[in-house]
This record gives C-alpha cells, sequence and structure tokens, in this order.
C-alpha cells in the first residue's frame, strides 16, 4: 500500500477537469514512496519534485471495534475484545524553494481484553482463556519529516517516538527516489532503524519480564513505470530484520525465535477508465518470513469521479500460512511455541469504501468504512484452526485545511 | 525449518518477474503533455497517505506479516 509516483505528476502538466479534490500535498505522496514500506512510516506517495505550495493541517478520528468472542470458545474471561479510539493530528509546510517539514501527532486510547492462552474444553474442543478484566492503555506517537528536492527526485529524513504504558519505540528512515530522464520511471530506496522497549503491565494476568530489548533495521528498493497514457505499475522488495525480545508477554504460552526475518514483494497497477472516469486499482503483497510463514494479500479498488468527491470502495483479500511453531494448543515441550491466532493459517476478507469530499477550495472531508472478517476455511493454506480469530470494524472521519 | 521462507521467496519473485515482463513489454512513451490521467486522485498508490498508514498499522497488528510496499510492523505493542 504505497510507493512513489513522481512520474504520474513530474509530467502532469494537462489536469483533468474531472478531478475537483484539492491536490495531495506532495510531502504526503513522497511519504507513499519507499518510506512509508517501512516500520518507521507504513504507507504513502509521490508527487512532483517541489516542496508544497501550501501549508496543510489535518485532524483525523478513527474508532475501531473488534466482535466479541464467541461464548463457545471460550473457557474463562471476558468476551469483548478490543475497542480503540485513534486520533491524528499534522502539519505540513513548505520551508525555502527545496525543503519541507512535517509534523505527526496521534493518540490511541484502547480497552478490552485479549486471549491469554488456549487449553482443551470438557468435550476436548480448543477453547480460550481471555485475560479477564478490561485492559486500558493509551499511547501517543510523535514524528517530524524533513524532506529535500531537487530536479530529478527528493530526499527525506525522519524521526520518530511512541510511548504507551508497557511500550516505548524510537525510529529513524532516511528515502530517496529519483527519476531518469524522460521522467517515465523512478527508482525509490528507504531504510530505517528502530529500537523498541518493552516494561509489560504487572496486575491484570501474570506477566515474567520486567524489561525487554528489541531492534529492527529494514530496507525497501522499487521502481514505478508509466506504461501508458492511462497506466502506471510498480514494483518493490522489502527486507526487515528484528532481533531481541518477540514473544507476546500477555500470552501465557508463548515463546518465540529472537530473530525475525521478513521479506516482502510487492506489485501494483493503476489503471484510469476514460469513459467511466475512473481508475481501477489492483494492489498485491507477497510475503515470507524466516518463522515458516508466507502470505499473499491482494486488493483491488475502483476510485470513482464524482462531482466534487470521489468515491473508492475496494476489496481485499488476505491469507496466511501458520508460523512453524504455531500450535492450536501451545505445544510447551517445544524450544518455540504459541498459540496465537495470528500466528495460525486463516483468510480474511476486507470490504470497505473510502470517500473524499471538496468543500470549498481549501477544506476537504474524508469518510471510510471497512468490515474484516476471517475464517480458516478461507485460506489457500493448510492448518488447523484457531479458536480466537478475531472479526472488526473500522470507520474514520477527517478534514484536511490547506492555505497559502 | 527457519529458511523455509526462501523457497517461498524465489517463487514469488518469479510470479512478479513475469509481471514486470508483462508489464514492461507493453510501456508506451507518453509525452509530458498527455500525462494528465496519470495524475488523478484516484492514480495514486495511496489517496491518502496517512489514512493509509493507519490502514498498515492495523492489519499488522492484527495478521502475521508486514512490509511491501506500505504496510510493516513496529514501534508499538499492537497486543
Amino acid at each position: 500500500m504505497a510507493q512513489a509516483q513522481p512520474e504520474a505528476a513530474v509530467a502532469a502538466t494537462k489536469l483533468p477537469a474531472q478531478s475537483q479534490l484539492p491536490y495531495p500535498s506532495p510531502l504526503m505522496k513522497r511519504l507513499g514512496a519507499p518510506l512509508l514500506a517501512l516500520p518507521a512510516y507504513q504507507a504513502g506517495t509521490a508527487l512532483a519534485d517541489a516542496p508544497p505550495a501550501f501549508t496543510e493541517v489535518g485532524l483525523r478520528y478513527t474508532h475501531y471495534s473488534e466482535d466479541s468472542i464467541d461464548q463457545d470458545v471460550v473457557i474463562f474471561g471476558a468476551t469483548d475484545r478490543y475497542d480503540i479510539d485513534v486520533t491524528q493530528l499534522w502539519i505540513e509546510a513548505p520551508v525555502g524553494a527545496s525543503w519541507s517539514v512535517a509534523l505527526d501527532v496521534q493518540n490511541d486510547y484502547q480497552t478490552g481484553a485479549s486471549p491469554w492462552f488456549v487449553g482443551a474444553q470438557q468435550d476436548g474442543a480448543p477453547g480460550v482463556i481471555m485475560s479477564g478484566a478490561s485492559i486500558q492503555d493509551n499511547r501517543v506517537e510523535v514524528g517530524v519529516t524533513t524532506r529535500y528536492f531537487w530536479a530529478d527526485g527528493n530526499a527525506g529524513f525522519a524521526v520518530s517516538h511512541s510511548d504507551e504504558d508497557d511500550y516505548e519505540a524510537s525510529a529513524l528512515a532516511f528515502d530517496a527516489s529519483w527519476n531518469t530522464a524522460d521522467d517515465a520511471r523512478t527508482w525509490s530506496t528507504s531504510f530505517s532503524s528502530s529500537r523498541d522497549t518493552l516494561n509489560p503491565t504487572q496486575g491484570v494476568i501474570p506477566v515474567f519480564i520486567t524489561e525487554e530489548d528489541l531492534d529492527t533495521q529494514s530496507g525497501y528498493f522499487g521502481v514505478s513505470q508509466i506504461l501508458s497514457r492511462t497506466a502506471i505499475a510498480r514494483i518493490g522488495l522489502s527486507y526487515t530484520l528484528s532481533e531481541g525480545y518477540l514473544s507476546d508477554p500477555y500470552k501465557l504460552r508463548d515463546q518465540r525465535p529472537d530473530t525475525h526475518e521478513r521479506l516482502s514483494l510487492s506489485a501494483g497497477y493503476r489503471r484510469f477508465l476514460i469513459g467511466s472516469d475512473a481508475s481501477l486499482q489492483i494492489d498485491y503483497r507477497y510475503y515470507a518470513d524466516s518463522w515458516g510463514t508466507d502470505s499473499h494479500t491482494v486488493e483491488v479498488a475502483w476510485a470513482q469521479n464524482l462531482p466534487g468527491s470521489l468515491l473508492t470502495p475496494y476489496l481485499r483479500y488476505y491469507t496466511q500460512r501458520e508460523a512453524d511453531f504455531f500450535g492450536v494448543i501451545a505445544n510447551t515441550d517445544a524450544q518455540y511455541y504459541a498459540d496465537d491466532y495470528r500466528l495460525s493459517s486463516y483468510g480474511a476478507v476486507t470490504l470497505g469504501a473510502r470517500w473524499a469530499v471538496a468543500l470549498g477550495e481549501s477544506w476537504t472531508l474524508e469518510l471510510e468504512a471497512e468490515r474484516y472478517m476471517t475464517d480458516a476455511d478461507w485460506g489457500v493454506f493448510d492448518g488447523a484452526a484457531a479458536p480466537a480469530l478475531v472479526d472488526f470494524w473500522r470507520g474514520t472521519v477527517g478534514i484536511t485545511w490547506r492555505f497559502d | 525449518m527457519r529458511y523455509r521462507y526462501r523457497e517461498h521467496l524465489i517463487r514469488g519473485i518469479c510470479l512478479l518477474g513475469m509481471l514486470q515482463l508483462a508489464a514492461c513489454s507493453s510501456v508506451e512513451t507518453v509525452a509530458p503533455y498527455d500525462r494528465g490521467y496519470l495524475a488523478e486522485e484516484g492514480m495514486l498508490w495511496d489517496e491518502s497517505p496517512r489514512n493509509a498508514k493507519l490502514k498498515g498499522h492495523v492489519y499488522t497488528s492484527k495478521e502475521a506479516s508486514s512490509g511491501g510496499a506500505g504496510s510493516a510492523g513496529g514501534g508499538c505493542g499492537c497486543n
């Protein structure tokens, strides 16, 4: 879900009349490039190689709500799962003729319960013991990004810090993208490094560590190419290495390797259909890691131009293979073991829609809702069904203001 | 077992290589003045980068996979 698109805009000297939305900030579009493929960023795109011509201020609110776990598979504990409220605030602005800077602040407040471990019910079927009383936690993340622009490319440097009751993370990242002479192809790369520290909260359930660290390094390389006046494609490869404490301290039976290598290959395709005044968006990702998991992700969207707005319904399919050490009921005699449903084999379908509405020349309203559904039978990989697979709703509303 | 994933990766590289070859075989030269449709909002890799960041964060915290062109883990407990 991201990458650079300077080629699309470097050359976009004829803007179609259909688009009535304020143009996305070049700075954030660039973040989509390789940089957002990294842990420290996680999203984005790119446009022309010049700083933004305006200052942008934005505010977004998101509510995330997991369905209650089925009472039939719970042996003990609460059935309510997580609810999370997310607030995002940002400002980004040009600085001089060749630089830009952005400040992002995000606050997450979460409540609910999560699976503690999986045991056997009286009939022998696996059952979940939940964490019991509701957990509350608050996370604040602050990030600053600076970017330098030149004729054929741009480069950015970012620093971010995330703090919550039991987890602290700091990250640095660098990215660059450059265009070929005809601006039809863009090469992109990025690197990031993060340091996380865990201090699990003692109380609701017993935890067996007091403080642990986790170091993560990540790199990405990709290229995007104009295929025609209405089509563009991209391909990219990312590698991430994490070393340190990778188990889940809030799960009773969870002992994971202290090294995790992750590789992912991604591809994207965009085609504008002139007759429909809409864009077809197709994205694919193949992922594999050193824990034996691999997965396929496909997302298809249809971005329909409407008077003063853009409506984008989308469908996402995800399927993963279970980790080598996963067990529906963990085998604690093994060197590594886990009963975390997130490491099991399953399939997931997401249905959603995003609607961006221009409110005059300076304001944009953004609405999005999605439903995420999982089922062990929807996957393409073999593996026993975990009893605690999660379904959730997510809804977002945001407003953006741009001014000179 | 630790490096079994490389077998999967080779298969993935082959698949994407074929896709890239297919894409490059149909590349047209597009003049700068004829790239207006490519600048449409719906042609962006992400219409809303911050929304994409949040979505990636949610998926990464609920799935075993991360990374690729825009979603990866790290930076929070996410449990």
